[in-house]
């Protein structure tokens, strides 16, 4: 597909305009994060030395700079703080209604996530709600990998959805 | 003999929906401060401070301090760098060269700021907004563009020190007036509470003129010391007396205050720089806050102590903003009204408190004699403050 004006970029990927992270090995030593979400888990990285978790995950700690860091499962719900909703205007990459959140997930450090709420119209959240993790496939990352040619490596993001009464 | 660093000369180019590239606005405003003190020369600066945190995306140019050094004419030979700190770059900027000239590396420095954000095609410059924010982490949850994340903000301020939308509109109403004559502001007209009160929607609750516009622009000052400053000028000395930068956190999950109506990073900032320049909130006659959104001037007034915390509406409702009130903000119209084009907005602070300052502003507060200034950045993630001064700190 040609890109508009730029016809030399057409077929190729500008990793630049990507709106979505390098989740791959290749590029990202926390891809792991990323592997938990195709599982259905939201978790993030704990210092094994100072016992410290941290949001977002890490390579080192930034507490006590120790590199022994594990993977731990962070609650799957939690209820809404408070919460905006855009209608009209919704920039490109997000569907209408736009709708964010923060989410009390009840532990620390995830007692003030800001996230999006997605599988819900306009109109119908309430502070005090109930939400739970939803994980959605995003567009695959394809990666030179010179002779073997362009190989797509597969993505996951995370939202909330309102749990269902 | 100790060196003090003093605002000598600024100026800007027109801000709005410019047709001009990033090189002919940064051009343009360094006329316009060269303008402003004729006896200085492109050839007496010897140090280049460019602030411009979209260069890379919107202009596909990196690398930016000399390819605007040489188009504006200087040929630094102390420093030549460029700052990215986003919404306060040109502050930023301001703070490094104070301590260049105050330490002797500098003599006399250019700092320059701008961005040309509007694009041939209008989804770029909202889709690169996505950099503006944690990429990975906030931008990926629709964040790079501000009004949800402030509507968040003026509904946990509403929720815990029960502002309203009238106060709100009252920030727009006296930023919107003090730039209807500001020639180079991109918003130029006078704006009734009725029109802020039914004007369209953002993000509820925030509508059309809480929010600032996207602006092409960009703006220059040139700081020394004031014994240099005096061989080109005659006008009273204005000090940067004390400053401070504070960064607590980048993605949002981590704000650092107890909701995201406290804004403690702030509150620090001022303390600090406060301190750096021993004065008290009491002794700012005059302040040039970061009003990116109408909420935020009404969260800066508390942090900084101009009122009580959570008193912030009240005070932005009752006119303490306006001239004659308590402390006159965002004189010559703020970023609501001026427009935020992002690496020169802190210059453009400097130049309205340097002609307060030297009593030559087109809002003149009476007896000013020290000013404040302040930037937020990213997702509400750093906040930096410059006080200003008729004198220098003893």
């Amino acid at each position: 597909m040609a890109v508009l004006g730029i016809p030399i970029l057409e077929n190729l990927y500008p990793s630049t305009m990507d709106m979505w992270p390098l989740e791959a090995k290749e590029f990202n030593r926390n891809w792991q994060f990323y592997e938990n979400l195709k599982q259905g888990k939201l978790t993030t990285t704990k210092c094994k030395d100072c016992g410290l978790v941290s949001w977002p995950p890490r390579v080192i700690c930034p507490e006590c700079y120790s590199e022994n860091l594990e993977y731990t499962d962070l609650p799957n719900k939690g209820k809404i703080i408070v919460f905006s909703e855009e209608v009209r205007g919704v920039p490109l990459g997000f569907e209408s209604p736009l709708i964010h959140a923060v989410i009390d997930l009840g532990v620390a450090p995830a007692r003030r996530i800001l996230s999006r709420i997605v599988n819900c119209p306009a109109g119908v959240l309430k502070r005090g709600d109930e939400v739970q993790l939803a994980v959605f496939p995003v567009p695959a990352l394809p990666i030179d990998k010179g002779k073997l040619g362009t190989v797509m490596s597969e993505r996951v993001f995370f939202a909330f959805e309102p749990v269902k009464k | 003999m100790a060196r003090h660093a003093v605002i000598l000369a600024g100026g800007q180019c027109k801000w709005g929906v410019r047709e001009a590239h990033l090189v002919d606005l940064f051009q343009e405003a360094a006329k316009a401060c060269f303008d402003d003190i004729p006896t200085l020369k492109p050839k007496d600066v010897d140090g280049l401070i460019v602030a411009s945190s979209y260069a890379g995306r919107c202009s596909f140019q990196v690398n930016t301090a000399p390819v605007i050094a040489e188009r504006v004419g200087v040929k630094p030979t102390s420093i030549c760098t460029r700052v990215d700190v986003l919404c306060a770059g040109g502050s930023t900027g301001i703070i490094l060269a104070k301590g260049l000239v105050e330490s002797g590396v500098a003599d006399i420095v250019m700092v320059s700021g701008g961005e040309k954000l509007y694009t041939p095609q209008k989804w770029e410059v909202f889709y690169s907004e996505l950099a503006s924010v944690d990429h990975d982490w906030d931008g990926t949850n629709g964040m790079g563009l501000p009004p949800p994340f402030f509507s968040l903000t003026a509904q946990e301020h509403m929720m815990h020190y029960g502002s309203t939308k009238e106060q709100l509109a009252a920030v727009s109403v006296a930023n919107y007036n003090y730039a209807a004559t500001n020639p180079v502001a991109q918003m130029q007209k006078t704006l009734t509470l009725e029109e802020a009160m039914n004007a369209p929607s953002v993000v509820p609750p925030l509508t059309l003129y809480d929010c600032c516009p996207i602006t092409d622009g960009a703006a220059v000052c040139i700081i020394t010391t004031d014994e240099i400053a005096k061989k080109f000028s005659d006008r009273p000395l204005v000090y940067i007396r004390g400053t401070a930068q504070v960064c607590l956190n980048s993605v949002s999950a981590n704000f650092p205050g107890a909701h995201l109506a406290d804004w403690k990073h702030t509150k620090m900032a001022g303390e600090k720089a406060y301190k750096a320049a021993k004065v008290s909130p009491g002794d700012i006659k005059v302040a040039q806050t970061h009003d990116c959104f109408s909420i935020s001037e009404v969260i800066e007034v508390e942090e900084f102590g101009f009122c009580k915390k959570g008193e912030g509406g009240e005070f932005c409702g009752s006119k303490q903003i306006e001239l004659g009130g308590k402390v006159p903000v965002n004189t010559d119209g703020g970023l609501l009204a001026c427009g935020h084009p992002f690496g020169a907005t802190g210059i453009r602070q400097g130049i309205e408190m340097l002609k307060q300052l030297q009593g030559r502003a087109r809002h003149q507060v009476k007896g000013a004699d020290i000013g404040l200034t302040h930037n937020l950045s990213g997702a509400n993630a750093e906040h930096t403050v410059l006080i200003y001064g008729r004198e220098p700190v003893k």
